[in-house]
């Protein structure tokens, strides 16, 4: 085994609307850290030539290796830090959580839907969403707003969902507020809300079946998604951490590759 | 002499004995620049747009050149070309077949290879002759694969140089003074091996760039199945030419295949095999078994129309060598 391993790493996924940080020790996560990408960058960076990141203001101190992954190239570029691609950081994060090899990995975060198909433990296959966040954590963030209820709660419901025909967030807002106004229950219009989402993710996923599909990024917290998920795939896991795949996913490579 | 299209690798040493030119119609499709307009006239003639691109270029190639004669393979390769035989006839084009028995026994072979003697009207010992002749040059195709191996040649070079094998680039004893060429060439160079040694698997890829893609990204087919196959490594081990073709691989079962493919792995000491199926091809479907039965990472491409890698491909191969770049160095740390 490699010396590294009884080192100290912190691993940063810059995502979109959170930067994600692990610090891990003789491979064992011994800090999870999670900030607004705004106020990561105003409170805990400066920039000279390259961003540079304040660790001892985060709380870290005495790292040994530092690796960072995240939503666009430039703004993984952290001094210090070994960049490396945020497909690669969400696989190594899922294979560390899941102890599997062959899989099929959705993340959903924030803005963007990544879909990784992995054979003997390397990637094969990938696709990402690259239009809008129609399917993602920021549409269900809208709508529950929209409906004035909490987004844990709006998670629970998946039965008999209101049919919600819209492809687009926008629109689908204004089309919620229609269903509300014909006084369709909480319960069905919550689950509307889910099954759009899961419908929207499904042109995604029949290019990748598969018997495992893992699940990651904040969306795997939705009960009602992993419900219909279920009916696609034999095994669905959610993984524990699963807003902290990527970070996770950045000390496994410096653990191992590093 | 009188030329004559070939749908895939055929033997080569009756028709010379026969005195034809043979002409592989792949090759003429798809290193041309009006390889798009093969698979059109393909397309305007009927042709359905869920057909392999390989039969559309072929048919495209064929009448677009003016080949009057074509041997076409019917049983171990595709299909599909019993029916293309079919058109062609009706385009006045005169038409032979050959088959590679699915039972792979030699018995078999020697009936499918005495028929076509007969109806070539040429005589064993001819066939012998150019047999020898031939395979003298096909001796060149393994000094190729062994600078391959040795860090001269490129993983390109391997592939096309071994797939023009197939018709000896359409005149054999020019074939032979190129290789020539080549091979004082390629020995001339400096040694450049690449940090992943990789192998095709599959048809040769309609995709011209892939081979040097993935030398871009540090890696080198330094084993390429098929094409290998084509310039016939093992024919000198053959006594006469029943068994030389009854060794061919591809074109049999899948465990034969298998049993070369898996040798060649080892011991070549490959990081990984990339296997390549072309849209709408029975072969796609390989794949499971290759999957299941090759303990190597293995990365599966699709080919469809297009000559050059897209985008999606590309990300595909990338993220797949990156990876394997990182297992392999973790592996050397730990050793």
């Amino acid at each position: 085994m490699n010396d590294i391993t009884c080192k100290k790493i912190v691993g940063i996924d810059l995502g979109s609307r959170e930067v994600k940080i692990i610090v891990t020790e003789n491979k064992k996560i011994i800090l999870r850290k999670k900030i607004s990408t705004v106020s990561f960058y105003r409170d805990y960076c400066q920039y000279q030539d390259k961003i540079i990141v304040d660790l001892k203001k985060l709380g870290i101190e005495d790292v040994d290796l530092a690796v960072s992954t995240g939503y666009g190239r430039n703004n993984t570029d952290l001094s210090m830090f070994k960049p490396i691609n945020e497909i690669k950081a969400h696989v190594y994060g899922a294979l560390a959580q899941s102890g599997k090899k062959d899989f099929i990995l959705l993340d959903i975060g924030g803005q963007d839907v990544k879909i990784v198909k992995i054979e003997k433990g390397l990637t094969t296959d990938l696709d990402l969403n690259d239009k809008c966040a129609a399917s993602c954590g920021r549409y269900l963030e809208n709508m529950a707003n929209v409906l004035e209820v909490p987004l844990d709660s709006l998670s629970n419901y998946s039965k008999d969902p209101v049919k919600l025909n819209s492809t687009c967030a926008v629109f689908s807002e204004s089309e919620l507020i229609g269903k509300i106004a014909e006084g369709i229950s909480l319960d069905r219009l919550a689950a509307g809300i889910n099954y759009s989402m899961y419908s929207r993710l499904r042109p995604l996923l029949t290019k990748f079946r598969g018997n495992t599909l893992i699940v990651s990024g904040g969306v795997a917290k939705n009960r009602a998604i992993i419900e219909y998920l279920k009916s696609d795939y034999t095994e669905v896991k959610v993984l524990e951490d699963p807003q902290f795949n990527g970070a996770i996913g950045c000390c496994y490579y410096g653990e191992n590759f590093i | 002499m009188k030329k004559i299209g070939l749908t895939t690798t055929v033997p080569l040493e009756v028709l010379l004995a026969a005195g034809y030119t043979p002409i592989d119609l792949n090759n003429i499709f798809v290193v041309s620049k009006d390889y798009g307009k093969y698979i059109e006239k393909a397309e305007r003639d009927g042709f359905p747009k869920s057909m392999c691109a390989w039969i559309k270029g072929i048919y495209g190639a064929c009448i677009e050149n003016g080949i009057e004669e074509v041997l076409g393979v019917t049983e171990g390769d595709c299909s599909n070309t019993k029916t293309l035989l079919e058109i062609f006839k009706k385009n006045n084009i005169k038409i032979h077949s050959f088959g590679y028995p699915h039972s792979h026994s030699l018995d078999d072979i020697k009936n499918e290879l005495d028929k076509l003697m007969k109806y070539m009207d040429v005589s064993y010992e001819e066939v012998e002759y150019q047999r020898n002749r031939l395979n003298l040059i096909r001796e060149k195709a393994k000094h190729i694969d062994n600078l391959t191996l040795e860090g001269k040649a490129t993983g390109f070079e391997n592939h096309i140089l071994q797939l023009c094998f197939s018709d000896f680039d359409g005149n054999v004893d020019r074939y032979s003074d190129f290789l020539d060429e080549k091979i004082e060439e390629i020995n001339k160079r400096v040694t450049d091996k690449k940090e992943l040694k990789l192998g095709y698997l599959g048809i040769p890829p309609m995709q011209g760039d892939l081979h040097d893609y993935v030398e871009t990204l540090d890696g080198r087919f330094i084993y390429n199945e098929v094409q290998r196959e084509f310039a016939f490594p093992r024919a000198m081990n053959s006594k006469n030419i029943y068994e030389q073709y009854y060794d061919y691989t591809y074109t049999y079962d899948i465990d034969f295949r298998l049993d070369d493919i898996k040798k060649q792995i080892k011991e070549r000491q490959l990081d990984a095999v990339i296997h390549y199926t072309q849209a709408f091809c029975h072969r796609a479907v390989e794949d499971i078994i290759l999957k299941q039965e090759l303990n190597i990472p293995i990365l599966t491409i699709e080919g469809d129309k297009s000559n050059a890698l897209d985008a999606r491909t590309k990300l595909r191969i990338e993220a797949f060598l990156d990876m394997l770049k990182d297992k392999k160095r973790s592996e050397k740390i730990n050793e």
